[in-house]
């Protein structure tokens, strides 16, 4: 793995001023009542 | 010598990955040893559940349960899967006794703890008092009475909230949130030009960290 993170557009609906950075893809968020993987929500 | 990083950072008190991602953050950073940046983080404010009643009769199972429709086998599951990871973070999560509430008032209380310079403080001690310790974070009286641990004065931390002086800047943070199109947290803009979303392992933040620090001594 490379020490640079990369980076991906946005999903935002809006422009933003940043640039999304690519981490671990299983890293859980919570929205709601609901935490999950943002790629497949799991639980 | 160069200006802080600043790191601003979306989240609610009754996140469970919030808290886990705070600490995985502070473990990036302090993974870097000499060679870890100057930091200035601040937390926004992201009400996860707006609905949540400050009085909820019954426990966080129950809860889920009926907010998701999920069997109670299936939200212990969870619940226990997310007691161990914050195990491995070093956090003691204990959703058997944890009181459910709404968390307006806490983040109220995290705006006057920011006015004061000790928002830092407070966030920590309100997630070990909801995750570890059970407390009540959705009622004043408990609010102060934490505030008053880290060092707040009692009396104004009360009026602030009795008053909400700080209901507009929460209501800010959540429509600066939308407009970012944050719609999860934990979420971390590191110096205002990098996104990072969830519960990131420290490696990643140290990553990120050093990333931008590199590119602001560039």
């Amino acid at each position: 793995m490379s020490d640079r993170l990369d980076t991906a557009p946005s999903d935002a609906p809006a422009p933003v001023p940043f640039a999304m950075l690519d981490g671990d893809a299983s890293a859980m968020v919570c929205e709601g009542d609901v935490c999950y993987v943002p790629a497949a929500p799991v639980e | 010598m160069s200006e802080p990083i600043k790191i601003d950072i979306w989240s609610d008190i009754a996140c469970p990955w919030c808290y886990i991602g705070k600490r995985n953050l502070e473990g990036g950073i302090s993974s870097l040893g000499d060679d870890a940046p100057d930091v200035e983080i601040t937390y926004h404010s992201f009400e996860l559940a707006p609905d949540t009643p400050v009085d909820f009769e019954g426990s966080e199972v129950d809860f889920l349960a009926k907010h998701k429709g999920l069997p109670a086998e299936r939200v212990r599951e969870m619940l226990d899967h997310v007691t161990g990871v914050a195990a491995t973070a070093g956090l003691d999560y204990h959703f058997d006794t944890l009181q459910h509430t709404k968390t307006l008032k806490a983040h109220e209380l995290l705006h006057f703890a920011k006015e004061q310079g000790l928002q830092l403080e407070l966030s920590e001690r309100l997630f070990r008092a909801y995750f570890t310790e059970s407390r009540h974070v959705g009622r004043i009286d408990e609010l102060v009475e934490l505030a008053a641990e880290v060092g707040l004065d009692a009396e104004a931390a009360r009026e602030s909230l009795e008053s909400g002086r700080f209901a507009a800047a929460v209501q800010a943070d959540i429509a600066q949130a939308q407009a970012y199109g944050i719609n999860g947290v934990p979420f971390f803009v590191i110096d205002g030009k990098y996104g990072v979303s969830g519960a990131q392992p420290s490696e990643v933040f140290a990553r990120a960290l050093s990333q931008v620090a590199d590119e602001k001594a560039a």
